[in-house]
């Protein structure tokens, strides 16, 4: 469903993405993990248009992607999350997400209608929190909910535009546990619909969620596998995950 | 609760907008009819301005240059049907039902170029810009040396005309303006709670964010200055027919800067607010020297604009939502 070849993206002297090849199958759960400044969130930019490469191709449902705006992307069916929370704080949570829809439905330029009476939008937007739990919320601004929360509405606002291939990144940063829990049954269900590419740091939810994982390192792909073969993976092992000095870094992210 | 104390207010100022000539004929001052004429004119412009910097974020520094859009396409086509002469080949008028949409279509037309290049930059640099958009438009008013140059130009053959209606009348200038303004007005109230009002918003708020979710950021912004240059424009049309003259000075950055006092002074961003500071502004403007006249303080009479200044910084200083806030204290 999506492919990168051979993607190159320096800033200076650092390369945040080195010669990277990377390929997602449609219906999977695809994580990406790697230490800190690996380039996880630079290949996410890349991916939904907010950083454009220095070379490589990536194409996206046999679309040549880098031809289309950012602002295209989610109408493709390509969407993002951040890893830093981006809300709309002054408005309130369900206008949050009623921006979304509106517009996905192409009414974002539209002054005839108004805003506060489409009560089909409303209840839309009401289910999409009730599935990330935030239902009760509703009214409140954004701005004024707690940080787990607002990484509540940043997953709900992907999810608004009905997404082919969701980008995760660090969706469970800085959420409580049971809002963790939530959102990792959620991603379980929404697996059956969509394809996610997800970053984290959390590897209890990486190794429960994946079907595949690949390994980023200094912006190359260095393992690209199912679970079960990571974990066993020699190279990944010493590079990441058993490596001593780099497994307490891991541990601190 | 706001929305009721909102809508009652906003009958209330609406009414006696309307009884007003009525009472300034019983108190036989009828000229200043003619001064809450300008009053209402401005308004349109300082409520066009509030789009962009209120409720859009876009500090435009250069609102000023539609109000000469508008008032130069009134007072051309005036020139040429006096003259009798022709303007690229077409003939001038003195029709309302003419130049007042055309007056309109053309501030559009100037604001989606101004508009479309200005709005690649962000910030500072976007005030810069549209400062130099705006002075460059002073500078070529001042160079149509066939239209007065930076003397300006007289309306000789009086307002525009419009069938039924005799806007040469002071009382029906007033109501042919007002109507213009309730109707902007109420444009406007609605637009900022549409669905693009929102998107509007969500640009103030967090403007990068908006492609993520399929919004081009840029359109939005595009198109809202468009509307408000149309806002600007129809207020200098109105502008022109009320002076009956029309010169660069309109176009000028401290044109572009009084009106941007106004929505702050009002309060940004509440559409109410705008008017109500253009109110004061220019009243003081007018009255101001008067009463210290009257007070016997001539000299301050003579310079009240050291009063003046005082009073803006005070406003801004203490009211928070500048008059808005005064009038509609519980918004926190």
């Amino acid at each position: 469903m999506l492919e990168i070849q051979n993607l190159c993206k320096s800033f200076g002297a650092l390369k945040a993405s080195d010669d990277l090849s990377l390929s997602v199958d449609q219906g999977t759960i695809h994580a990406l993990i790697g230490p800190n400044g690996a380039g996880k969130t630079t290949l996410i930019s890349q991916l939904s248009g907010y950083m454009q490469p220095n070379s490589g191709m990536i194409t996206f449902d046999g679309q040549d992607l880098l031809t289309v705006p950012a602002h295209k992307r989610p109408h493709a069916g390509l969407v993002r999350s951040f890893q830093i929370t981006s809300v709309f704080p002054e408005l309130t949570v369900l206008d949050n997400i009623c921006l979304v829809l509106q517009s996905m439905r192409g009414h974002a330029h539209s002054i005839i209608r108004l805003a506060a009476s489409d009560y089909f939008e409303q209840n839309e937007a009401q289910e999409i929190l009730t599935r990330v739990g935030l239902n009760d919320k509703a009214y409140s601004l954004t701005g004024n909910l707690a940080h787990g929360q607002k990484r509540q509405v940043e997953i709900a606002m992907a999810l608004a535009t009905k997404p082919k291939l969701l980008l995760l990144d660090e969706p469970m940063a800085g959420m409580g546990t049971e809002e963790s829990l939530q959102i990792m049954d959620l991603l379980n269900v929404l697996r059956k619909s969509v394809t996610m590419l997800l970053v984290e740091h959390d590897m209890d939810v990486v190794f429960s969620l994946a079907d595949k994982i690949s390994v980023l390192v200094y912006g190359r792909v260095v393992a690209s596998d199912t679970p079960e073969n990571i974990r066993n993976n020699q190279d990944v092992q010493e590079a990441y995950l058993g490596g001593n000095e780099l497994k307490t870094k891991a541990e601190i992210c | 609760m706001r929305y009721t104390q909102h809508t009652r207010f906003l009958i209330v100022c609406l009414v006696i907008l309307i009884l007003l000539p009525w009472f300034f004929q019983t108190i036989e001052s009828s000229y200043l009819v003619s001064t809450f004429t300008r009053l209402v004119i401005f308004a349109i412009a300082a409520v066009s301005l509030d789009l962009l910097i209120g409720y859009t974020g876009l500090v435009s520094f250069g609102h000023a240059a539609f109000l000469g859009v508008g008032a130069y396409t009134v007072g051309i086509l005036s020139f040429h049907a006096y003259e009798e002469t022709t303007f690229l080949g077409l003939p001038g008028t003195l029709s309302g039902l003419v130049s007042i949409p055309l007056a309109i279509v053309l501030s559009a037309l100037v604001a989606l170029i101004i508009g479309a290049l200005s709005l690649r930059t962000k910030g500072v640099y976007f005030i810069m810009i549209t400062l130099s958009f705006g002075q460059m438009l002073f500078f070529l008013f001042v160079s149509l040396e066939q239209y007065g140059g930076d003397d300006g130009m007289m309306m000789f053959d009086g307002r525009n005309t419009l069938p039924g209606f005799n806007l040469n009348d002071r009382v029906e200038f007033y109501y042919f303006c007002l109507t213009w303004f309730v109707l902007f007005f109420w444009f406007s109230t609605r637009l900022v709670r549409s669905k693009f009002g929102r998107t509007l918003a969500a640009i103030r708020q967090n403007e990068d964010r908006l492609s993520s979710i399929g919004i081009n950021e840029y359109w939005a912004k595009l198109q809202i200055f468009v509307i408000a240059g149309i806002g600007a424009g129809l207020a200098g049309a109105l502008s022109a027919n009320h002076t009956e003259f029309i010169s660069p000075d309109i176009t000028h950055w401290t044109r572009s800067g009084d009106l941007m006092i106004v929505v702050i002074l009002g309060g940004m961003g509440t559409l109410i607010g705008p008017v109500l500071g253009t109110f004061l502004f220019l009243l003081l403007e007018e009255f101001l020297p008067l009463i210290l006249h009257s007070l016997g303080l001539n000299l301050l009479s003579e310079h009240w604009r050291f009063v003046f200044g005082p009073i803006l910084i005070l406003m801004v200083l203490y009211a928070k939502f500048g008059l808005y806030g005064l009038i509609f204290r519980q918004r926190s």
